[in-house]
């Protein structure tokens, strides 16, 4: 897990700081932090309620988002059938893109009983959620005194686009990002922010459609 | 805060807890469907890719709002050179500084 941790540190501050750049208090950024422990949709979330979209796009849109969830979710889930409801709902709060794969990893290569999953995915979740928490207090208050000009507002679409690039593994997904991209474009000016979600539909329509089709 | 954020942001956190706990809690009672798993591979980018958009062709940054409009934008610019420096180092500290400065400075030219 210490390798990840240096890496989200930025992500945190910027996630902290964003919020107060677009006018929300330090509470407004924290309490994302707490409810949600989900770095691209507290920022999509706060982007779109500072954009006046309705609740159905900020949760559609934040669903989206988080749909790789279900993926690691599906992967870790047999190997916490056994533990108790309360320990199975911690697990999904703190289930994160840092922890999910160091845990997948580490179950299959050691003969674990279910007392020494629980703690090896704890003690990891436990680092990573505080040191998010504290980064994003400590964004949202160095938020408070940077002045307008700065643009720190434009933190959201560069990490977006960090985000993005980080996913663009094959040709497949290029054609999601750029269909997705242009379809947003063009849908611009379209009411509810739809242009959003047509991006996002066509994208992923494009890019199955090429991997099952076209290749 | 309002109650209207905390309802916002409450549902939100609920969505993401019912996302993240979908197969941890659920496992026993439901699957997904292969052809299914493959279409969220590709859910991210598209969502992200889609987000990118509005943030850089609507809105004037916080340098337009204090300082005025300048006859280019200067976030387009800075998003297409914050990419180069993704590609280039493959990191996101650099992506960042590249993109912030590469805004300030094609801002700073125009005036």
């Amino acid at each position: 897990m210490l390798p990840f941790l240096p890496g989200i540190v930025p992500f945190g501050i910027v996630t902290g700081f964003t919020p107060i750049a677009l006018g929300f208090t330090w509470i407004d950024s924290w309490l994302g932090s707490l409810f949600m422990f989900a770095g691209a949709a507290q920022l999509a979330t706060y982007q779109l309620m500072n954009e006046h979209a309705s609740i159905w796009v900020i949760l559609l849109t934040v669903t989206a988002i988080n749909l790789r969830y279900v993926l690691y979710s599906a992967s870790i889930a047999p190997h916490l059938a056994d533990a108790n409801r309360f320990i199975r709902l911690l697990a999904g709060y703190g289930l994160s893109d840092q922890i999910y794969p160091i845990c997948y990893r580490d179950y299959q290569t050691y003969e674990w009983g279910l007392e020494e999953r629980i703690a090896y995915y704890a003690g990891g979740t436990v680092l990573l959620w505080g040191l998010w928490q504290a980064c994003t207090l400590a964004g949202a208050f160095a938020g408070q005194i940077i002045p307008v000009f700065w643009s720190l507002e434009f933190m959201i679409p560069l990490t977006f686009l960090t985000l993005a690039l980080q996913t663009l593994k094959t040709m497949a997904h290029r054609v999601t990002a750029i269909s997705g991209t242009l379809v947003s474009f063009v849908g611009l000016d379209l009411p509810y922010s739809l242009g959003l979600i047509l991006g996002a539909i066509s994208g992923v329509c494009f890019g199955v459609l090429y991997q099952r089709v076209i290749r | 805060m309002t109650l209207d954020f905390l309802f916002v942001v409450g549902l939100a956190g609920i969505v993401t807890l019912g996302l993240k706990s979908s197969f941890i809690e659920g496992q026993t009672y439901f699957t997904l469907p292969p052809w299914l798993i493959t279409a969220l591979e590709f859910v991210p980018p598209a969502v992200l890719c889609s987000l990118i958009v509005p943030s850089i062709f609507k809105g004037d940054s916080g340098l337009v709002q204090e300082f005025g409009q300048v006859a280019v934008d200067p976030k387009p610019i800075a998003a297409i050179l914050a990419a180069f420096a993704f590609f280039a180092t493959k990191r996101t500290g650099p992506t960042l500084v590249t993109g912030m400065f590469s805004l300030y400075l094609v801002y700073w030219l125009q005036l």
